[in-house]
């Protein structure tokens, strides 16, 4: 065990390495964001790069793909010194880049996605034909069965994913770099995708791959190095390094456990009562009850209307309810607005796109929702503003590198907190959490179930909606799963395990209650 | 772990976001040297004030395009609308004239901004209610509002009675210690409106819309309400131009304002507000507005333009304005 | 008795005759011309529609119709559908443009139609019967002159220029030959646009830059306005004249009132239109051969003749 966790040396004789890095800095404007970065990756092998937001892993990866040029340090390929002025250069070494986030055009077909900028000239036209067969081979070899024709605006986020690699892997490529591949990926999306990558390492090429989800890396990687705070911590064997352990090496202390212990408490009078919601398309004759102190998860599939409902009970889409009572008085919302002074609030699943103006400062951002509250008077309050977000930056520890950042600025688990700050500005009792973990790394991820916790001890109340089935195992007092609009069980105690999440989000079992000793409190 | 975000760096980010909001400030700043070069007479305080005076009508109805561009609009019919209230206000003015006297200016201003104000909630209400591209539907006010005032003046001349002209005159003509009054006016909404949009609520809602619709719907901003009344601001400057218009030819023609709305959308483009939205600038638009008028203004003073290439060697000026500004942003 | 009854009779089936027949023969003259958009224009609107109504007041048998349009295209568009309906026995018309029109004019010269074609001449000379045209080289021409004999042969002018069309250079053509010869300086030429806010602006920028300006040329009213405006607001006393062009009532009263600046004027007068029409309609009504060119004079308008051009209802 000790002699695995060891850093282990540099090059044991095995093969040598394609691409090596050799004490790689790079500092922005005076800030030094990573120093003495070292590694190699060798062909055939998947090399796990693991740190928290800010470690300098995107910096690593940008480096090696020619993205940033390195302060100091060089890059070696093939033991030769190599300088990459543009992403192209790197491209033309045979380092392929695929990047977390899906940077395809969505009116293009796949196989004009594929080829763009580099298309297939004959006679100086388009040779649409060799295009779409080259397209159609690289699909099939990551046994991604979408048709090259497909226009890419009618793909689900997997399909999408796999043409980015298929994009990537075009031309030669001994070098593949993944960015956080499955951050955008449901569960069930993840198993097709690890395949293929293995799949790739089995046929000798070297690759590189950051997740923030350690079980995927201690299923794939042979080594794994960490990164903290833009420093090299180690390259370790992947053999005997457990996901507890990875964390412990990311944080630089041991790490306990993921999720709060749970509490012990009795639940009140029921907070949140919704009767018969159905919102056309999305969902049909939902109904149920959040308690007051409840951590109620809601599980299900994307596309089982989980966040539909709550935008259609926030007004923002048509819907009708039977019953809506909100602490026992009925309530009707007819916007946002309305729902934030009536103490509900909604944190949307989609953070970039919904949740916060990304070029704008942090105080802005935050007192957003809440401007007539913040600001009662006819100009702003920007000193009293400052120090909301001081408070806020300080309660939620929410780390930026200076005070006038923009939102887009900040990590993803920054960003989150900042949005669960904005939030709470409006004092909700009760509380929606939409994905509150996507794309965020183990710390911040363990900071914010420790928050959730909090809300419902401070007696307000809350709903996760997640896709991830531990975190409302861990999380939460009892599970609703959805399927296809429709509550399809309901989970507490002993009941809420991963299959049974899995049994009820995907066929359509008995929906009657699954509980075991009747766990309510 | 929690102590980390104690002690931010921030030198960095400080510098750059100076530097691109000084951006028009720094192109004006040369002009003005170029100018001096080419013909010290450009300095001169006479010629200074008249072509600050001169801008200031692009400068007050860009200051109201700022918000409706900052908040994702766009409004082509200010052009006409100008033209519009003038007529409509010259034709009140006239009518009132021989009951009342010169109170007719006083409540010619008063109908100017209820008709500026009335346009604005055209505006507004057919792009939000109506759901129509900004584009087209200022598009289709702006041919509305022009066939009306050519209409009115059975497209020729509707002059001011002649009895109100040289009590209205001093609007556009006069000074107070020596600055002309266009210029105090629009001095004066600038600072008003750079207090809504920088230090107000409504300002933080109109730019929230503009950067992104989504997250201001999901904060609670009604985005509605907020884009319809960035539209009345611009009916509102527009109807304040046209109130400091008048006096100067003392006529509404249908060429009036004719073009201004490129001129508008060019000084709060050069100002630094994004023309996408979610950005607004409005002391860079009154520097915008200021620049296309010296660039004017200097190509007339200049000997080595040829008449017939003016308008080419506009368009390069105030390109390398844009270059300019983008390069501060680095 | 017999007689009478025979005559009376003969009157009767005469007239009854008579009816359908002058009914049928009744000549319709179709006038299209630029809709008004800017002074000038709105002016020959004004005329065209003057001279409609007291045609059809005053001849019964011949109709006038008019038409306006905005721009080239539409024009062409106006006139085939007016020649689509009915017999056109007349086109009066000022064309948008000679190129885009010569053509569907001559489609209608080719259905038997009169053509009488005012201001703009068209690509083919051979299509009009008629042409009614002011004279732009004159208005630059007769204006230079007055300014040379005026200031002794000498001084310091500016020059207001309008759009860049021929007639723009006719006119500054026109003045420059006006000048040759003389001690009379051009300072500077620049566009304004034919643009009242323009040509202050210009004005401005022109007394900013020159400190001694004798004279001012804009070749059109509407800038006048604004050029007389700018040397109001600079309290610049050496302008000794600010002349225009076309013709326009405010500055043509100027002229009647005795104006020290601006005491001429020179017509390129809008109502050319209306002598077009008349002179069509007399081709038709008075058996009156008038067939040829007429190019109307721009002799200067002074005091003494300025009552013959002041229209007070026209819009220009």
């Amino acid at each position: 065990m000790t002699a695995a966790l060891a850093p282990s040396p540099a090059a044991d004789g095995a093969v040598a390495p394609v691409l090596r890095a050799e004490r790689l800095c790079k500092e922005f404007g005076g800030v030094t964001v990573l120093s003495d970065a070292s590694l190699d990756i060798r062909p055939g092998e998947i090399h796990a790069v693991i740190g928290e937001n800010g470690a300098g892993k995107s910096t690593l990866m940008r480096l090696l793909s020619g993205y940033l040029r390195p302060s100091a340090g060089e890059l070696r390929m093939d033991s030769a010194p190599i300088a990459f002025h543009a992403p192209s250069d790197a491209q033309a070494a045979g380092i392929a880049l695929v990047h977390q986030e899906i940077l395809l055009a969505e009116a293009l077909t796949v196989t004009e996605n594929i080829f763009i900028g580099r298309e297939i000239t004959r006679f100086g036209g388009l040779d649409e034909r060799a295009m779409r067969e080259a397209a159609a081979a690289q699909l099939a070899e990551i046994g991604c069965k979408v048709s090259p024709r497909a226009l890419v605006r009618d793909l689900s986020l997997a399909n999408r994913q796999l043409v980015q690699i298929a994009k990537a892997l075009l031309g030669t490529h001994r070098v593949v770099i993944f960015d956080e591949p499955t951050a955008v990926l449901t569960h069930d999306e993840v198993d097709p995708l690890l395949d293929i990558i293995v799949e790739l390492k089995q046929r000798g090429v070297a690759i590189l791959y950051i997740s923030h989800r350690l079980d995927e890396v201690e299923r794939l990687a042979d080594r794994v190095t960490v990164l903290r705070d833009g420093r090299m911590v180690g390259t370790y064997d992947a053999e005997g390094l457990t996901p507890q352990r990875m964390a412990s090496l990311m944080v630089g202390r041991e790490f306990a456990s993921l999720y709060p212990p749970r509490l012990e408490r009795e639940l009140g009078e029921p907070a949140l009562e919704i009767e018969h919601a159905d919102v056309p398309g999305f969902v049909r004759e939902v109904s149920f009850t959040l308690r007051k102190g409840e951590i109620l998860g809601l599980a299900g599939m994307i596309g089982a209307g989980r966040t539909e409902l709550f935008e259609g009970l926030l007004g923002l889409r048509p819907a009708s309810f039977g019953a809506v009572r909100l602490h026992g008085r009925p309530v009707h919302f007819a916007s946002p607005a309305q729902a934030a002074a009536a103490g509900f609030g909604y944190l949307t699943e989609d953070r970039k796109g919904k949740g916060l103006l990304l070029g704008e400062r942090l105080a802005p951002n935050l007192t957003l929702a809440a401007l007539d509250r913040v600001h009662p008077l006819a100009g702003l309050d920007l000193a009293g503003e400052a120090r909301l977000l001081d408070t806020a930056v300080r309660g939620y520890d929410i780390r930026l590198r200076s005070r006038d950042a923009r939102a887009g600025q900040l990590s993803g688990g920054n960003q989150q907190k900042l949005l669960l700050a904005k939030v709470m500005l409006n004092d909700p009792t009760v509380i929606v959490i939409d994905e509150p973990t996507r794309g965020i790394d183990i710390a911040n991820k363990s900071q914010i179930y420790a928050f959730i916790q909090s809300l419902v001890r401070e007696g307000r109340s809350c709903i996760v909606i997640s896709s991830e089935m531990q975190e409302l195992i861990g999380l939460c007092d009892r599970i609703l799963v959805m399927r296809s609009g429709r509550i399809n069980g309901e989970l507490t105690g002993d009941a809420m395990s991963e299959s049974n999440v899995a049994l009820h989000a995907t066929s359509s079992v008995a929906s009657e209650t699954t509980s075991e000793g009747n766990a309510h409190g | 772990m929690a102590d980390v975000a104690a002690a931010p760096p921030r030198a960095q980010h400080n510098w750059s976001i100076g530097w691109g909001d000084a951006g028009p400030f720094l192109a004006l700043a040369a002009l003005v040297a170029i100018g001096f070069l080419i013909n010290p007479d450009f300095l001169s305080a006479n010629n200074i004030a008249n072509v600050v005076t001169r801008s200031a009508f692009i400068a007050i109805i860009a200051i109201g395009a700022t918000f409706v561009i900052s908040s994702g609009g766009l409004d082509l019919s200010v052009g006409s609308m100008a033209a519009f209230i003038t007529g409509v206000m010259i034709l009140f003015m006239n009518w009132v004239a021989p009951s009342v006297g010169t109170a007719a200016i006083p409540l010619g201003m008063a109908v100017a901004l209820v008709t500026g104000i009335a346009c604005g909630l055209l505006n507004g209400t057919i792009v939000t209610v109506g759901r129509i591209e900004p584009f087209i539907a200022t598009l289709g006010t702006m041919g509305i509002f022009r066939a009306l005032i050519t209409y009115m003046t059975d497209g020729g001349t509707v002059a001011i009675d002649r009895s109100l002209r040289d009590a209205y005159r001093p609007v556009y003509f006069g000074d107070v210690l020596g600055v002309p009054i266009p210029i105090l006016v629009s001095l004066a909404v600038a600072l008003v409106a750079a207090y809504v949009l920088y230090r107000t609520r409504y300002g933080r809602r109109c730019v929230a819309v503009g950067a992104n619709e989504d997250v201001a719907r999901y904060s609670g901003i009604s985005v509605t309400r907020v884009r319809t009344l960035a539209y009345v601001i611009q009916g509102t400057c527009v109807a304040i131009a046209a109130i400091c218009y008048v006096p100067r030819l003392g006529a509404a023609t249908p060429t009036t304002g004719l073009l201004w709305e490129l001129q508008v959308i060019t000084a709060v483009v050069i100002g630094g507000t994004a023309l996408r939205g979610g950005r607004g600038r409005v002391w860079g638009t009154v520097a915008g507005a200021v620049i296309l008028e010296f660039i004017a203004n200097l190509m007339v003073l200049s000997d080595f333009v040829s008449e017939y290439l003016v308008a080419a060697v506009q368009g390069v000026i105030i390109i390398i304005a844009m270059l300019i500004q983008r390069m501060s942003k680095r | 008795m017999l007689r009478n009854i025979l005559l009376a009779t003969g009157i009767t089936t005469a007239l009854l005759a008579a009816g359908p027949a002058s009914a049928a023969e009744k000549k319709t003259i179709a006038v299209s011309i630029p809709a008004a958009d800017h002074g000038w224009t709105a002016g020959v609107v004004y005329h065209a529609n003057a001279a409609a109504k007291e045609i059809n007041k005053a001849f019964p048998d011949i109709e006038v119709i008019v038409k306006t349009s905005p721009s080239a295209s539409a024009q062409v568009s106006a006139i085939e559908d007016l020649s689509a309906t009915r017999k056109l026995d007349a086109l009066v018309i000022l064309p948008h443009s000679s190129e885009e029109l010569t053509t569907p004019v001559k489609a209608i010269k080719d259905k038997g139609s009169f053509i009488t074609v005012v201001d703009r001449g068209l690509n083919d000379p051979k299509i009009q019967d008629l042409y009614v045209a002011g004279d732009n080289i004159a208005v630059g021409f007769n204006t230079a002159k007055f300014l040379v004999e005026k200031m002794s042969g000498k001084g310091n002018v500016v020059v207001l220029r309008g759009i860049p069309t021929v007639i723009d250079d006719e006119r500054i053509k026109g003045f420059q030959d006006g000048i040759k010869g003389s001690d009379l300086k051009i300072l500077d030429i620049q566009y304004a646009n034919w643009n009242s806010d323009q040509a202050f602006k210009l004005m401005q920028d022109y007394l900013a830059k020159y400190p001694q300006i004798d004279a001012v040329w804009a070749n059109d009213d509407d800038m006048l306005l604004g050029v007389l405006e700018a040397i109001k607001q600079s309290g610049r006393k050496e302008i000794k004249f600010a002349l225009g062009g076309n013709g326009m009532k405010e500055i043509i009263a100027k002229v009647m009132a005795g104006d020290a600046v601006t005491p001429v004027e020179t017509p390129y007068p809008p109502s050319m239109i209306k002598t077009a029409i008349y002179l069509t309609a007399a081709h038709f009504a008075g058996h009156a051969p008038v067939r040829g060119s007429l190019k109307l004079d721009a002799p200067l308008i002074t005091k003494a003749n300025a009552a013959e051009y002041h229209f007070p209802d026209s819009p220009f």
